[in-house]
């Protein structure tokens, strides 16, 4: 007998509260992603999919905008669609499984498949973390800092936060900045844009057969559908813990997500059309895509958007190198952990650090052309899609590990579409770069 | 010894040595035996599996399988009661090494012939072991890099094949620490997590999740049969099942209450109508009050009467009376056992000490114990009676920064 009871033989007289026990807990047990608390909280699939608008992202929209007019929206209207669907499938996965996506490769797939998949996410987050220092340097020198300042300083930074533990604090300030790009909705309202011509752009599809066009919408998909974002929902729901007990909710945060980051980007692209494509005007500094913010910001465009994409590429960069060591150290069973030393876990301390210094040194390189750059990483990423898709589907539909969770007629029909759209794609991109069609 | 690494893949061919199929898993038979033995083969031709059993193999070794015959019986593949595949359900696969108070993979398994019979024998758990399938067959050799836990040892294999899990009391993994086993099993999916809390005796799972977050621990009990977590919840200490049933659904949290033993449940209850940041909210009821008028000697029996273990028997909280629950004092252990036996308690007891209120801060109440390095604080009514106590590993809990609270993220963010 429990010691209270005891006293309880001893004379003592309950409080009373047990029915106040049984009230408190009627009230406290809404579900469990409470409204206010979530808002407060970003969800998974909001935090995994503005993912997409970093510094690659911004760039590669930017550019569709002011190169190709409002022609390529309908293509974003439907990746909204992939996206949603690819990133449902892998959040549905971890709350069903427990497991992140490398792992579940892992012990699914054999070590060869692994070895391989997990090359190609260390080769396509490698260069996005090189895409964001690159965006870092962009941003600061819109302020006028040199780059072989301001990177030093940085990378050293982001590793010193990641670190030492505090960096939860500061990414709540990152994100904050990220909103700037919001504007980038108003300014496309306020740029007047001939609307029939938006609407056509949306839904009549159109297509160009030359290599450039081909590049720049590979671009536009691999960072729509970053395979980083994918690997980060998944890890980002266990880590919630969340399980297909409250998977309601997390489905509706995923489109939430999905809708939201895809809006801004379409916004992006309707700005830069109205304000860029119909001067002519190229974008290939940062400064001719700030341009864009005018119509909302007069002459705070510049150092708006200079906020906005420092913010943008703080995050991605941080996150990336941290992601990307976890996943490794997890698909082969390496130490991991931030808080230990090179000698406790030297290769997940050792590719944590090696992405950032690749990252700052390659932002270093005197003459890069920025925007050109941060294109090329989107190829790359549009490129080892299919390797990551192609997993994904295969554990998505396995009966064993998915039992009635797995996938349905519907989303394996978009699923594989989009895959095969985007291996043709890459194919096609092969193609034209030797043997030009057009 | 083989490799199961070193097999698959090879082919698998007649008396006469003409292949016709390739080795694509091995069947084991997980029953009794502490190793178990191999019992078939599922075979690959083309795009056709097939099941072959192992009383038709003549030879094996790391070139492949002979055949003991030309007629080769078919039969389609089909999962069986207490079969599983090692490369389906054992490669790759999680595991706990005890010895080391670690979570490491199935990168290898070793099979040896033990009496005639092919059995598996260990799990090679090492990098090297990885190095060896991922490189061209017999690049690279095996050295004494391997490490090799015997099958024996292996206490729990996280796999969807329920037969595969090692059905082997869990005992060596019951004697570590709560902590060590709380980390194991925190490097756990939660559907594995459950698994193993099952397989622990009650009281040994619930330490074991008093040392895991509340979220990880809803979680993992929200996954478990309902009569066992409820035995598990009445096994833990009042405070940590009231902040547990916090987590969970409200029809989940009532469910598991009905199935505790009504005192537990009130108690808990009692702990839950409380909010959550005050001194209220992070205490425990779990604490032995004793009247004044006891002498010493009176105290000892007493204690020594209650049979079960209390939490916190350090400090003794004296009532004015056997009715009143009035704090009037505070006992020590030490005080209690060094004083005469015959001497009334309210001579020997501490009658200036410090308390809260249940509704003060929780923070508050913490930065107190730590300042005045007290085991445990008493938490008064507005009428001096005490409702229970803090104790210091929650206050410690209180005051660490965030960081280092929080588990180890379990997968990348």
């Amino acid at each position: 007998m429990k010691p209270i009871s005891a006293a309880k033989e001893v004379g003592r007289v309950l409080a009373g509260r047990g029915a106040k026990g049984l009230e408190r807990l009627r009230r406290l047990r809404l579900p469990r992603y409470r409204f206010l608390a979530y808002l407060g909280i970003l969800g998974p699939g909001l935090i995994a999919a503005s993912a997409g608008n970093d510094a690659g992202g911004i760039a590669t929209y930017s550019s569709a905008g002011a190169g190709y007019g409002y022609s390529f929206l309908w293509m974003l209207f439907l990746s909204t669609f992939s996206l949603g669907v690819i990133q449902e499938m892998c959040a549905r996965m971890g709350a069903a499984t427990g497991k992140g996506l490398s792992e579940l490769i892992r012990e699914n797939f054999g070590i060869r498949w692994t070895a391989f998949v997990m090359l190609c996410v260390l080769f396509a987050n490698g260069t996005t973390v090189i895409s964001e220092f690159i965006g870092i340097a962009a941003a600061l020198e819109l302020f006028k800092i040199p780059r072989y300042v301001s990177i030093p300083i940085v990378t050293f930074s982001v590793w010193w936060l990641v670190v030492k533990g505090s960096y939860s604090r500061v990414e709540k300030i990152f994100l904050l900045m990220t909103f700037v790009f919001l504007g980038y909705i108003v300014s496309a309202f306020l740029a007047k844009p001939d609307w029939g011509q938006v609407a056509r752009g949306t839904l009549i599809p159109t297509f160009h057969l030359d290599g450039s066009y081909i590049a720049l919408f590979l671009a536009t998909v691999g960072t729509t559908i970053t395979p980083y974002m994918q690997i980060s929902v998944q890890s980002l729901v266990v880590e919630r813990g969340i399980t297909m007990r409250d998977y309601a909710m997390e489905r509706a945060d995923v489109y939430f997500g999905v809708i939201t980051s895809n809006l801004v980007a379409f916004f992006i692209v309707i700005c830069t059309a109205a304000t860029l494509y119909t001067h002519q005007i190229k974008v290939d500094t940062a400064e001719q895509a700030a341009a864009a913010l005018e119509p909302f910001a007069g002459v705070y465009a510049k150092a708006l958007f200079a906020i906005g994409l420092f913010g943008a590429s703080m995050l991605a960069a941080s996150v990336l190198p941290l992601a990307t060591a976890y996943s490794i150290s997890e698909a082969f069973g390496f130490e991991k952990g931030i808080s230990r030393s090179f000698k406790e876990a030297p290769i997940f301390m050792g590719i944590f650090t090696g992405l950032l210094v690749l990252g700052g040194l390659t932002a270093m390189i005197p003459g890069l052309p920025l925007i050109q750059v941060l294109i090329i990483v989107q190829v790359v990423n549009g490129l080892l899609l299919p390797v990551l898709l192609v997993s994904i589907l295969r554990l998505v539909n396995d009966e064993e590990l998915m039992g009635e969770h797995r996938n349905g007629i519907v989303f394996n029909g978009i699923a594989w579409a989009t895959t095969v759209v985007v291996i043709a794609l890459s194919i096609l991109l092969v193609i034209t770069a030797f043997h030009p069609l057009a | 010894m083989l490799y199961l690494s070193q097999l698959i893949g090879q082919p698998i061919v007649d008396r006469a040595g003409g292949k016709f199929a390739s080795i694509k898993d091995i069947i084991i038979f997980t029953g009794n035996d502490t190793y178990p033995t191999l019992t078939g083969l599922v075979a690959r031709s083309w795009t056709r599996e097939f099941f072959i059993n192992w009383s038709q193999v003549s030879e094996l070794d790391s070139k492949g399988v002979r055949l003991s015959s030309f007629k080769i019986d078919l039969q389609p593949f089909q999962r069986r009661e207490n079969e599983a595949l090692l490369v389906r359900d054992v490669l790759d696969r999680q595991i706990i090494d005890v010895d080391d108070r670690r979570i490491v993979r199935a990168n290898d398994v070793e099979i040896a012939q033990v009496n005639g019979q092919y059995r598996v024998v260990g799990v090679d758990v090492s990098f090297q072991a990885l190095l060896r399938r991922l490189a061209p067959r017999g690049v690279v050799r095996q050295s004494n890099r391997s490490e090799v836990i015997d099958w024996a040892d292996v206490e729990y294999l996280a796999s969807e094949m329920p037969v595969v899990r090692l059905k082997v009391s869990m005992d060596r993994l019951a004697k570590l620490h709560p902590v060590e086993i709380a980390r194991l099993v925190d490097s756990l999916s939660y559907h594995e997590g459950a698994e193993v809390l099952e397989s622990l005796d009650d009281e040994t799972a619930a330490d074991a999740l008093e040392e895991m977050s509340p979220e990880r621990q809803a979680n993992i009990i929200g996954g478990m049969d309902e009569e066992k977590a409820a035995d598990i919840l009445e096994e833990m200490e009042p405070d940590d099942a009231a902040d547990l049933l916090g987590e969970l659904p409200e029809e989940k949290a009532t469910e598991l209450l009905s199935l505790m033993e009504k005192e537990e449940s009130e108690e808990v209850l009692e702990l839950l109508s409380y909010d959550e940041d005050t001194a209220g909210g992070t205490m425990t009821t779990d604490f032995t009050p004793v009247p004044q008028d006891f002498t010493a000697a009176q105290a000892t029996d007493y204690l020594r009467g209650l049979g079960e273990p209390t939490g916190m028997i350090y400090y003794l909280f004296v009532t004015e009376s056997i009715e009143s629950h009035k704090l009037v004092g505070i006992l020590t252990l030490r005080d209690l056992i060094l004083s005469d036996p015959q001497k009334p308690i309210s001579e020997i007891m501490l009658k200036e000490f410090l308390s809260v209120h249940y509704d003060d801060a929780a923070l508050e109440s913490a930065r107190l114990m730590a300042e005045y390095n007290l085991l445990a604080l008493p938490v008064l009514d507005e009428t001096g009676e005490i409702q229970g106590i803090i104790t210091a590993d929650d206050a410690v809990n209180l005051l660490l920064p965030e960081n280092w609270q929080g588990r180890l993220p379990r997968v990348s963010i």
